[in-house]
Order: C-alpha cells, then structure tokens, then sequence
C-alpha cells in the first residue's frame, strides 16, 4: 500500500478501532442471544417499575398518631376540639356545645394528621423547627416550662441537632409539637426516593451491570477462539491487546445505549408519577445521572473482568459466578455498612458510592429527612402520651434500606471522583491483564 | 489509544521493515509438542518465491506448520521466521501475508463483501479503500455477483473463495492457504487452482497444504511431503514421480455403464489392470497416475460416458509416502 498524506499512526489505529468496533456491534445485533438477555433486563425493570407507579397510585392510610379523634367520653365532641377548646376529655358534660356561644362539633377527620412536620430541612447545622399546628401543645394544661421541654425558651416547638459523631441527627422536641404527622406526604417521598435508590443500586450497578457483562462479555474474546473465527482477526496486523480493547468498544456501543435509554425512561416515569406538586421532579435527575454514570462504569470493568476471565479459561463463566457472589455481598454491604474496608475490594462497593454522593447532592436533606421518618411524631419517644401509630412512618423502613452514607469520609464530590478514578483503573488494569493472556493463548 | 507495552513488536507497518535478505518464510529445526504428542519434529525449511504444496495425511502437521507461521502457535522448539521476524506475539509482519485457515467456521451472517472489507480496514485502510480493496479482490476470486450476500448462504466453494479473498486484501506477499480445495466442487475447485496459479505467476510466495497429491499437481511441481510431523521430502515433484512410476495406483470410477467405459480406457496403454467391484463401479490400476488423468477427460467426452464420481483416494500419496518411507505406512 501506498503511504498516504496525512497518514500518522492515529489515524490507522483508528480505523482498526473503528473497524473492529463496528465489527462487534453487528455481531451482538446479530445474535438472540444479546436481544434475550437485554430484553430480560428490560422486563425486570419494568416489572419493578410497575410496583412503583403502583405504590405511588395507593394512598397510604392516614394513622391518627396522637389519638386526638377519638371521643372518649362520648359527648359528640373529639378529643382534640375539646383540647381546643379546654373542655375536660373525660367528661360528657364537659364540652366545646355548652360553651357561650356554642361550638358545633367538628368533624373527626379533621384531627387525624392534623399536626403534620414543618421541619425545614434545608438547613443542615442546629435548627429550630416545627410548629404546633393543632394548637394542642399551647392549649394543654401543661405548665409554660413543660410546653419547653427542650429549654431553648421557646415553648411548642422542636430542635433539631446534627450529631456529628454518629452522622445522624437527634431530635428534641417540645411535647405534642408535630405529633400528627401525614403518612402519604411522608410515605411517599420515601418510597419514591427508596425506589430511586434500591433500582439504582440493586437493579442498574448489581443485577444489570453484573448480569449482561456476564452473558455478553464473557464470549467476546473467548467465543472467538473456540469456533475458531479469531483467525481471521488475527491473521491481520494489529495486536491482540488491540483486538480485546477494540472488541470491547463494540461491547460498549451496545451496552451503554441500553443503560442510557433505561436510565430516561426511569427518570422520565418517576419524575412524573413522584410526589409533589410539581410537573417533574427536576430535582431527582442529579441521582439518576449518578446512576447512570455507575452503572456505565460497572458494566465497562465487569466487561473487562469476564473477557479476560473468558480468555483465562475456555469455562471462564465459571470463574465469573463466584465473583457475581461475592459483588452480591458486597452489594448488601455497602447498603448497610458503607464504610466496610471489603468494599475497596469490590467493583460494585466503588460504583455505589457514586450514587451514594449523587443522592447526598441532590437530595441534601436525606439525614434529616430519615430521622424524620424514624422519630415519627415522637412515637418512639417515650415522652409521648399516646402511641396510635407504628414505631415509623411508612416508608422510613425502605428508605432507610436503600440509602446509606459516604463511606469513603469524604465529600461527595471527592467521593466520586476517586469512585471513577479506581474503577477506571481496574478496567485498565483487566484490560491489560486480559491482553497479556490473550497474547499468551496459542490459537489452535 | 493506549500503546501496546508488552508488544516484542509494534503493530504497525510503517515502522515494520522487512528483512530484504532473509527468505519469506524460514524453519530451523521447529518441534511443536502438545503435551506427550509431537505434531511437528525438526523441521527445517526455507521457502522464497513461487507456489509451494505442502502434502500429507490428515495430522501430519500441516495445519501445525501454518499456524506456526501465522504466529497462531509457539514452536516448543526451534525457531520460525515470516520475513527474517518472529511471528510469535508480533503481528507486524502479517501486513504482507494472506491466510486462508483450514477453519470452516466463518462469520455467517456477513455479506463476503462486509466480511472482506471489515478485515481489510485492519490493514489500516479507511473505509471507503476497504470497499474498493475489497471490490477487487472478491472479482478477482470471482465472487463478485454474489458478493452482497450473506456467507451463511454460501456453498463450500464460495466460502473458500470468499476466505481466500479476505487473504489477498493489501496484496500480500505471502499467501498461505490450508486445504483451500477441501470440500469445493470442481467449478471452485478449478476457479481456486486457476487463482493460486494467478498468484503464482504474479510473483508472489504462495504456500497451499492438500492431502490429494493430483490436485497439488495441477498447481505447482515444487512440493514438500510432510509424514507423521517430519519433513519427508522436499522439491520437484516429477522427480519424486519419476521413480514412483513402478507403484501401481488405483483410481474409482462410479458410471452408468462400467464396462463400455473399460474397453474405452484399456486403450491407454498406462492403463495395466482393471476390476469390477459393481455394474456401476470401476477401479482401474495404473503406473502413470498424472498422464493418466490428462486423458481421461478426453475418453469420457469422445465417447459420451455417463460418469458420476471419479474417486481418487489417499492412495496416491499413501503410496508416494510408503515408497519414501521404505514400504511402511
């Protein structure tokens, strides 16, 4: 062949890139095989999808936590009126009616999730929140320094203080402040933001990201070899090591348009059937990003991984299985104990903790948000004088499941920068094994 | 893109130089073992220039001897030379070379024009001079017509061609191909032997294995017999021939009516001895085999035979390699 003008080592390079790509990319269109286990990933998505918009239709049943629609002694007027109104709640002749004027009584309804949160959560140090929406706290007969309970000097309200040593917040709250609070508001923030984050971490970086590289990834080089086919590839001037980067590209081209539709159509439907008055939840697109860049960068070196241990071994699937096990504990370690040392050991340890800082960016009032869920009006409190509801609110369980800190102790911009950074380093460092066992295969 | 430290050579051809001396392809003293079983024992052998068979049985290292060549297998022992390089884990010099595998597997759901323009983009050619590249050298296998199809509908002969077309893409200096007659009917095989001999007179070193000693006989005359991984002999064939003229050798004709076709052939006067397994059978005993073969064509078309298989068995070559080997097979 004749040198061209222009003809430098990148361009050529490119065109093998390019060529062997391409190449690639046909062949996994071509097979069943790709359009099953794609189609599989897809269904089981959906199906978890379809529980969300589910959930997210179902109204949560409102709890009377503080117990202030009841009429205990059955003069037609709830406990909460007459708190209202200073009447004795155990006594039928006691009540809001024999007032001058007369009250009429009001409606049980309107004394269930009365005294709903009005914590503001964008303020993250030490804040002074909550507001005794019912007026029962003002109202009881409580002497003013017991309607301060917390001693700020402020009675009826609630202090929030950020324990810097566990990470969480304590609350300290005035009694009967914020006691009623609403389980649907609550509940559905927090399954939506659970799901955003069980399907990111469990579906996107575990199921898919493991699953596809291992149908996918573990024959590219290896299908080769075994029918023989490689020959053709390498009866060419190019280097093997180039063979299994560029074979991975074509792996990519596949995968990576994949996750990126998956990922909108997630956004796109969970943004829309959110809670919230709003059309969209812009707000949630910062967690789906970090998502996606996880999951990109799981099935990139999981890629990497099972080529080269197709390439180790012609059973090189088995090989894989083990590993996907040990990424499965490792998943639910990093859910639970993200600051586990085991973690740095795992692909997907260093993927999660990217949606980890995602989800701390986008949604920064998590910690408090959780507590919220966790102290539930005080009904974990001991304080409380009645206990209606559950120990939590609905949701709190999920959510507290799926979401868990950085465990690096850095922030998290720090965190995902060194997140990309390692495992972009252990796909080189696959790749680059891979290739040298590749280059040490004897084609036969 | 990342560079390929761990590469002896470098994967490209504009740093590559050929050794100008050295021959195209070079043996010294290869073994190649696979565990306790030896496929190739001291092979040494030096090859510029011309069409070259390569003949033995199935599993006397043909295969083995190629693959070692195309860097595809590393010698236990010895050393291979492709242009005065080693072809062990450097590509480099396959810029020059063309190679038909003995591999039947191919990617079937590539058109032969995809598949031939794909593999030449590897040569560093962009896309648009693969489609060219690729356009010339499936007409010159004559695959043109049918080149916008898949391979998966292919007949054997068509593969090969469309294989042998993947192998001449950058015009190569070295063409190896592995059985490329295996399987072919005899319109690929003459189009396949007419494009070996093409090459042949275009200079360039072709090197072609075969276990049927007439088929590599219409191609070339330079020949190495290869016998259970040893060199056997090397060199003209004729001079080979002339001393196996004393070996009777038998060839099967399937026809529809055996003995008209027997008066015709005891004609020849090579022809000494014939036999009538079936009606339809015929197995004739001769001591030229390759003169007999020019003028058997011209007996079945004179007198209208209706033949339906010419069976030429291992036997030529297992008697060539008895006789060399001094009677044993």
């Amino acid at each position: 062949m004749e040198k061209k003008r222009g003809e430098t080592i990148w361009t050529s390079l490119d065109r093998k890139a390019t060529a062997i790509a391409e190449f690639t990319m046909r062949q996994y269109r071509t097979r069943i095989s790709t359009w099953v286990v794609l189609g599989v990933g897809f269904l089981a998505i959906s199906v978890v999808l379809l529980f969300y918009i589910d959930a997210m239709n179902t109204d949560i049943e409102a709890i009377d936590n503080d117990g202030d629609s009841y009429d205990w002694d059955g003069d037609g007027y709830v406990n909460g009126q007459e708190i209202k109104y200073g009447t004795d709640l155990n006594d039928a002749f006691s009540h809001p009616g024999l007032l001058n004027p007369p009250i009429e009584p009001e409606p049980a309804s309107m004394y269930i999730n009365e005294d709903d949160y009005d914590w503001d959560y964008s303020d993250a140090s030490s804040i002074t929140t909550g507001y005794d929406n019912d007026g029962d706290c003002a109202n009881s007969s409580l002497l003013l320094s017991q309607q301060d309970g917390n001693g700020d000097g402020t009675p009826c309200n609630i202090i929030l203080r950020y324990d810097s040593l566990n990470g969480g917040y304590i609350v300290f709250a005035d009694p009967y402040v914020d006691e009623d609070p609403d389980e649907d508001r609550y509940g559905k923030e927090a399954q939506h933001r659970a799901f955003i984050l069980g399907i990111g971490k469990l579906g996107f970086v575990f199921l898919l990201s493991i699953f596809i590289p291992l149908f996918l990834a573990t024959g590219l080089i290896r299908d080769e070899m075994t029918s023989g086919t490689m020959q053709y590839m390498t009866a060419k001037p190019i280097a093997r090591g180039e063979i299994f980067l560029y074979r991975m590209l074509g792996y990519l081209a596949i995968v990576w348009p994949y996750l990126i539709m998956l990922c909108s159509l997630l956004a796109l439907v969970s943004g829309i059937m959110g809670p919230g008055d709003q059309f969209f939840r812009f707000g949630d697109l910062g967690v789906w990003f970090s998502i996606l860049i996880a999951a990109l960068l799981a099935t990139l070196v999981y890629g990497m991984l099972f080529a080269f241990l197709g390439v180790l071994w012609k059973y090189g699937i088995i090989l894989a299985l083990p590993i996907a096990a040990w990424e499965l504990g490792m998943a639910l370690l990093s859910m639970s104990v993200p600051e586990s040392s085991f973690l740095r050991m795992s692909i997907v340890g260093w993927s999660m903790s990217i949606i980890d800082s995602g989800a701390y960016l986008a949604w920064p009032d998590m910690a408090m948000f959780t507590q919220a869920g966790e102290w539930a009006g005080g009904s974990n409190q001991g304080d409380t004088f009645l206990m209606f509801g559950g120990n939590e609110l609905p949701g709190y369980g999920a959510l507290e499941w799926a979401q868990s800190d950085l465990g690096l102790g850095l922030g998290p911009y720090a965190t995902t920068v060194v997140s990309v950074i390692v495992l972009l380093f252990q796909a080189t460092f696959f790749w680059f094994i891979g290739q040298l066992i590749f280059k040490s295969k004897e084609i036969v | 893109m990342i560079p390929d430290i761990a590469q002896e050579g470098s994967a490209q051809e504009e740093q590559w130089v050929p050794e100008p001396k050295a021959p195209v392809v070079m043996f010294n003293n290869v073994g190649k073992t696979y565990g306790r079983y030896q496929a190739i024992g001291g092979v040494s052998l030096a090859l510029s220039g011309g069409v070259t068979g390569i003949l033995g049985l199935n599993g006397a290292g043909k295969s083995t001897l190629f693959k070692l060549l195309m860097g595809k297998l590393q010698p236990t022992q010895g050393e291979v030379r492709l242009f005065g390089t080693n072809p062990w884990k450097n590509p480099a010099p396959y810029a020059r070379v063309g190679y038909v595998p003995e591999n039947e597997n191919m990617h079937d759901w590539m058109t032969a024009h995809e598949f031939v323009s794909t593999f030449a983009r590897l040569h560093g050619l962009t896309r648009d001079e693969a489609k060219q590249e690729a356009e010339r050298v499936l007409e010159f296998v004559g695959l043109s017509d049918v080149m916008h199809k898949k391979i998966g509908r292919y007949s054997k002969g068509m593969r090969q061609r469309a294989k042998i077309a993947h192998a001449l893409v950058n015009d190569p200096d070295l063409i190896i191909l592995d059985e490329p007659l295996q399987g072919c009917d005899p319109l690929a095989r003459t189009t396949i032997m007419n494009v070996i001999r093409e090459l042949g007179r275009m200079g360039r070193t072709v090197l072609l294995s075969s276990h049927i000693l007439s088929e590599i006989e219409r191609i070339t005359e330079q020949i190495v017999i290869l016998h259970q991984g040893r060199l056997l002999a090397i060199g003209n064939l004729h001079a080979i021939r002339e001393q196996l003229d004393n070996i009777p050798h038998t060839i099967e004709i399937e026809c529809g009516d055996a003995k008209a076709l027997a008066q015709d052939v005891l004609s020849l006067e090579v022809v000494h001895g014939l036999q009538f397994p079936s009606p339809t059978k015929l197995k004739i005993f001769t001591h030229h085999l390759g003169e007999f073969h020019q003028r058997l064509p011209k007996i079945i078309v004179d007198n209208n035979h209706d033949v339906m298989v010419i069976n030429n068995p291992d036997d030529d070559l297992q008697s060539i390699l008895g006789y060399l080997t001094g009677g044993y097979n």
